[in-house]
Order: C-alpha cells, then sequence, then structure tokens
C-alpha cells in the first residue's frame, strides 16, 4: 500500500513538473503577443523621441575619441545604438537620477545575536540570553564629512540599558589625513577596531578576554579626537592613528564620557602595515599612555604597549594579538605589568559553498600579585568551535571552552551556542 | 513495512543529494573571455594604475585621487561577466564575502558609502561620464568614446599580460 502511495505522489509530481513545461493556453499566448506588440511600438517612440532630442549618450560619444587602444570594429558598433540600448538608456537614466548621491545619505545596519550556554561551574546555570543588539548609523555629509554612530541594547536581570558605543564626526582631507571628533573604540590592537560589537562579525562567539565588552584591561573607550589616514610607504602599505582624549574614567572600564577625571590627557599611537604582496595580511604596533586616578584618589601612569598580526583571508584566517599593561604608581614608584594574549587560527572549509569554518583559540592573561589597578583577571583559556554561515548575513556559532583562572581553583568547561546576524 | 520505508528513506536521501549537487555552483564556473577595461571620468588625473592600486582602490582603502576629488566606485550587479572578473581577479573573493566585506568595512568607519551597483553598460557609461572621480569596468568591447580606459600594469585591454580577463 505505501508502495502504491508513493508511485502516485511521484507521478503527481512528475506531472506537475511537466504542467510548469508545457506551453502557455492559447489565450496566454495572444497576451503575450500583444504586449510584445506594444513594446515595439514603446520602442519604435522612444527612438523617434531620441532621434529629435540627441540623447545625452550620443553628444558624450562625440565629445572625445577613447584613449584605449580600442579596436576599430568597437567604435563602429558604439556608434550604432541598437534598438535594446535605446530602451536600456531610457530606463538607466531614471535609475541614475536615483543613484545621485544625496546629503546627508543615512545607512542603518543593525547586528544581533542569541546565545545558549551551560558551563560545570559551580553555581552557574545554563540556559539562552539575548546579546547585544546593535546598530550602526553610517551617513556621508558631504563628500568629505562622515558621521558614524553605534548603539547597543544590552538586556540585564531587571531591565535594558542603552550604551553609546561609537560617535564619530570626521572630516577627510584626502587618503593620508583624516580627522575626526568623538567617542571611539580605543585603536589599540587589532580586534576592539576590526569587530566592534558585531558578533557576526567575528569568526568567534565572544571577544577575547583582553578586549571583553566590560572588561578593564585595555580601555575600549576612548573620548577625544582621532587623526589617521594612509603613509606614503609604496609596497608597505602603512597606515596610522594618534588620538588625544580623556582615558579612563572613576570607573576604570569606563570612558570620561562627560569629561576627564584629572588634568591629563590620554594618547594613542597606532601604525599597521598592509603589505600589497601579502594581500590579506596585516600586522601593526600600538602604545597608550594615560594617567589614572581611581575613586580613592590614587595616582597611577599607565603605558600600554600592543603588536598584532591578522591574516584574514579565511583558509586559513589566524589572529593573533599581544598586550602589555604597565602601572606605575606615582606615590609608591611600584612598576606592575600585565600581559595578556591570544592567538586564533581558523579554517574555511572548501565544501557546502565555504560555509564551514572551524576554529580554536588559545588565550592568557596574567596580573602579578601586587598589581592595585586591576582586580586579578589571570585566564588560561581553550576554545574548539566550529562556525556555520547559514547565508551571507547570519551565522550560526558552537563552542567548547575549557578555561582555569587562579592557579588552585578547578578548570571550567562549557558549552556554547550563538546564532548571530546583521540585517 | 520496514522495508517500504527503507525504500522511502533512500528516495528522499537520493533526491536531496541531487538537489544540493544541482544548487552547488562548480568551482571555476567563470568562464575567461574578453578583458575587462578599468574606465574612469576623462577628469580624472590618472591614467596608469598597478593591479594592487586597483585592488587598493576597490578595497576602499585609497579614498581620494587627489585631496579635491573623491574616488566613486561602480560595480555591475551580480550575473555580469565584469563583476565576476573584478570579484575573481581583484577582490578574490566569493560573491558572499564581498558582501560581508563592504557591510564590515562601513561597520569599522573605514568608508561611509558601499560602491554604487550598476545595472547595465549603458548606466555605467552614463554615470563614469557624468561623475567626477568615478571608476568602473567594462567589457573592453563595450568601451565609449568619452571614457579614459586606464593601462593596468602598463598594459591596455587587448594587449598580452593585461590582468583582467
Amino acid at each position: 500500500m505505501h508502495r502504491g502511495l508513493v508511485v502516485t505522489a511521484m507521478l503527481a509530481l512528475a506531472a506537475g513538473a511537466a504542467w510548469g513545461q508545457s506551453p502557455p493556453p492559447s489565450d496566454q499566448a495572444e497576451q503575450v503577443k500583444a504586449l510584445l506588440e506594444r513594446v515595439e511600438q514603446l520602442e519604435k517612440r522612444v527612438a523617434e523621441l531620441e532621434a529629435r532630442g540627441a540623447g545625452p549618450s550620443v553628444t558624450t560619444a562625440a565629445a572625445s575619441a577613447p584613449s584605449a587602444a580600442a579596436k576599430p570594429e568597437v567604435q563602429e558598433e558604439a556608434a550604432k545604438p541598437e534598438p535594446s540600448h535605446q530602451m536600456e538608456g531610457h530606463m538607466d537614466r531614471t535609475a541614475i537620477g536615483q543613484l545621485e548621491t544625496h546629503y546627508p545619505s543615512l545607512q542603518i545596519r543593525g547586528f544581533g545575536d542569541v546565545d545558549f550556554s551551560a558551563t560545570d561551574q559551580k553555581g552557574s546555570t545554563s540556559g539562552f540570553n539575548l546579546g547585544q543588539l546593535d546598530l550602526h548609523l553610517a551617513s556621508a555629509l558631504s563628500s568629505k564629512i562622515s558621521y558614524f554612530g553605534e548603539m547597543t541594547f544590552n538586556a540585564h536581570p531587571t531591565n535594558y540599558t542603552v550604551e553609546v558605543e561609537r560617535s564619530i564626526i570626521r572630516y577627510d582631507y584626502n587618503d593620508y589625513f583624516k580627522i575626526s571628533f568623538g567617542r571611539y573604540h580605543t585603536p589599540v590592537g587589532y580586534w576592539n577596531t576590526a569587530f566592534h560589537h558585531g558578533a557576526w562579525l567575528e569568526t568567534t562567539i565572544d571577544r577575547p578576554e583582553i578586549v571583553r565588552v566590560g572588561g578593564t584591561f585595555i580601555p575600549l573607550h576612548f573620548v577625544g579626537f582621532l587623526v589617521e589616514g594612509n603613509i606614503p610607504s609604496g609596497g608597505a602599505g602603512l597606515g596610522y592613528s594618534v588620538g588625544v582624549g580623556n582615558g579612563r574614567g572613576d570607573t576604570i572600564s569606563r570612558p570620561g564620557d562627560a569629561g576627564d577625571n584629572n588634568n591629563n590627557r590620554a594618547w594613542v599611537a597606532n601604525v599597521y602595515s598592509r603589505p600589497v604582496k601579502l594581500y590579506g595580511l596585516q600586522f601593526g604596533a600600538s602604545v597608550y599612555r594615560d594617567k589614572i586616578t581611581l575613586a580613592n584618589g590614587t595616582n597611577f601612569r599607565e603605558w600600554i604597549s600592543s603588536a598584532h598580526v591578522a591574516w584574514t583571508r579565511g583558509a586559513p584566517e589566524f589572529l593573533a594579538e599581544f598586550a602589555n599593561v604597565n602601572h606605575h604608581q606615582l606615590f609608591t614608584n611600584v612598576s606592575t605589568n600585565n600581559p595578556g594574549f591570544y592567538v586564533q587560527a581558523a579554517y574555511r572549509l572548501p565544501w557546502l559553498e565555504k560555509s564551514l569554518k572551524p576554529y580554536y583559540r588559545f588565550e592568557y592573561l596574567h596580573t602579578p600579585q601586587n598589581e592595585t589597578v586591576f582586580t586579578n583577571l589571570d585566564l588560561v583559556e581553550s576554545i574548539f568551535g566550529l562556525r556555520y554561515d547559514i547565508s551571507s548575513y547570519a551565522a550560526f556559532k558552537s563552542e567548547y571552552r575549557h578555561a582555569s583562572r587562579l592557579p588552585g581553583t578547578p578548570t571550567i568547561n562549557g558549552l556554547f551556542l550563538q546564532t548571530s546576524f546583521t540585517f | 513495512m520496514t522495508t517500504t520505508y527503507k525504500w522511502l528513506a533512500a528516495m528522499l536521501w537520493t533526491a536531496c543529494l541531487m538537489c544540493t549537487l544541482l544548487s552547488c555552483p562548480a568551482e571555476g564556473q567563470t568562464t575567461r573571455g574578453t578583458d575587462i577595461a578599468v574606465v574612469v571620468n576623462p577628469d580624472t588625473p590618472i591614467s596608469d594604475l598597478s593591479l594592487a592600486e586597483v585592488r587598493k582602490v576597490l578595497l576602499g582603502e585609497r579614498q581620494y585621487w587627489n585631496s579635491k576629488l573623491p574616488v566613486v566606485l561602480l560595480i555591475r550587479a551580480p550575473v555580469a561577466r565584469e563583476r565576476d572578473v573584478v570579484l575573481r581577479v581583484i577582490y578574490q573573493m566569493s560573491e558572499s564575502e564581498f558582501k560581508q566585506f563592504w557591510v564590515a568595512k562601513i561597520f569599522r568607519a573605514e568608508a561611509a558609502t558601499p560602491p554604487k551597483i550598476v545595472y547595465s553598460n549603458d548606466m555605467q557609461y552614463e554615470l563614469v561620464s557624468a561623475i567626477p572621480g568615478a571608476i568602473a569596468f567594462v567589457d573592453a568591447r563595450n568601451v565609449r568614446p568619452g571614457l579614459k580606459v586606464l593601462r593596468v600594469d602598463g598594459h591596455l585591454p587587448g594587449e598580452a599580460n593585461y590582468p583582467l580577463r
């Protein structure tokens, strides 16, 4: 009986497919014929009108000869526009009008993610959580002035908070000098300015610990001004950014959004290279200098030095970043060094339209016992994961993490899942 | 009954496999054909670029021809051969990677607008003629008078060793 049902179903499918390929009924054929005649009439009419008005394409074409070594027959073809070109040209002029740049030209893009986590850490509970909902605004205000903004909506146990992550107005003089003012992601290292808060852009589920959202290791945000651009360097492909701003606030994870808490400005300098002959490679170094005044009035000099290398062509993908945060207490002259780094490797597999990317990341972070600005941040972690790009704009990621924090404390194993997307 | 279900499962499996195989485009499906010319507005103060420089322009790393003239990128819509060549030779990206690249580029505040998408040669021709600083990629057979064709790595379309084909 089942076999009979299957055969019937297949016959029905085959009949459906055949129906889709059969010629249209006679009334539809007449309609198609009438439409074709109508199109021909319209084409003739457009040709007449263009001949009367001497269309712009003909005028421009006659204005100057090509500088290319175009073959003679190419130019002959160009001189005799076909009827289809005339129709196309008519429609194009409407589209061209739409493509003209209008100012301001606001574009909005969003990023979002939904996560699941389960770990064997004592006291933790497994479950879903809504990641950050991130809105990005980009608007050209003129050919040389642009505005960029980024806002996140963050889920908390009792409410949502809104955070202005970036708000930047930038004037481009040329490729070598662009000056901007506002709130930035501090250009120290690679990750903080490469992925911002777009989880979908990151291969992994989360940022590395040294640039964790809400973390203290590197000052993620910076309020002030920034000068950036290319450095004329031929094949070395050098670029730079230099900035001055408020630096860390009373709460060291936050910048002084509403004003600095001391009279010393922080400054940052970042140089990178994208060599022409190694398309996809970037490496660079950054330094950051600030005076920190804690809420209890203690003052420190902070000196962050960082280096990174990134190969982002997908097969393979490689990211590595190192940073050392030095704190020097001004009263006691005690200095501490806090090193941290991560190494991440991924490989986009050639199958399934290159939608699968397995990855591994190793992270290390150490704070010495006499460190007084940071609470203990020690971490040694390995992450194994797989990213599956469901479409061009959405991905599913799964991770296993194995982490240990302080010596003597149990290691933590966890399973993490995420779907992230842009819209 | 078990045999029937096995048979049904085998049929479904085969159908799924066939669908997957048919929907996957073969690697290197793009056929090699005529050269793709790099054309710019006649007022653009440039006539020769290396392939690496063309790549810098297309990656948005070079956004100005000079301090008064911004680059305006024009790229054909998907399926056009010009676009296939640009993605394969210059960007070295798939369609999906190209889209993701520009989403990231604007998100990083490295560019304010993505390339303008053009749907026909006529449209491309009129835009390059009308917009100072515009650069586009045209099948060399369709190059019309009034546009400036750039040398790439010292070669014009049609010459040996021209890289965009």
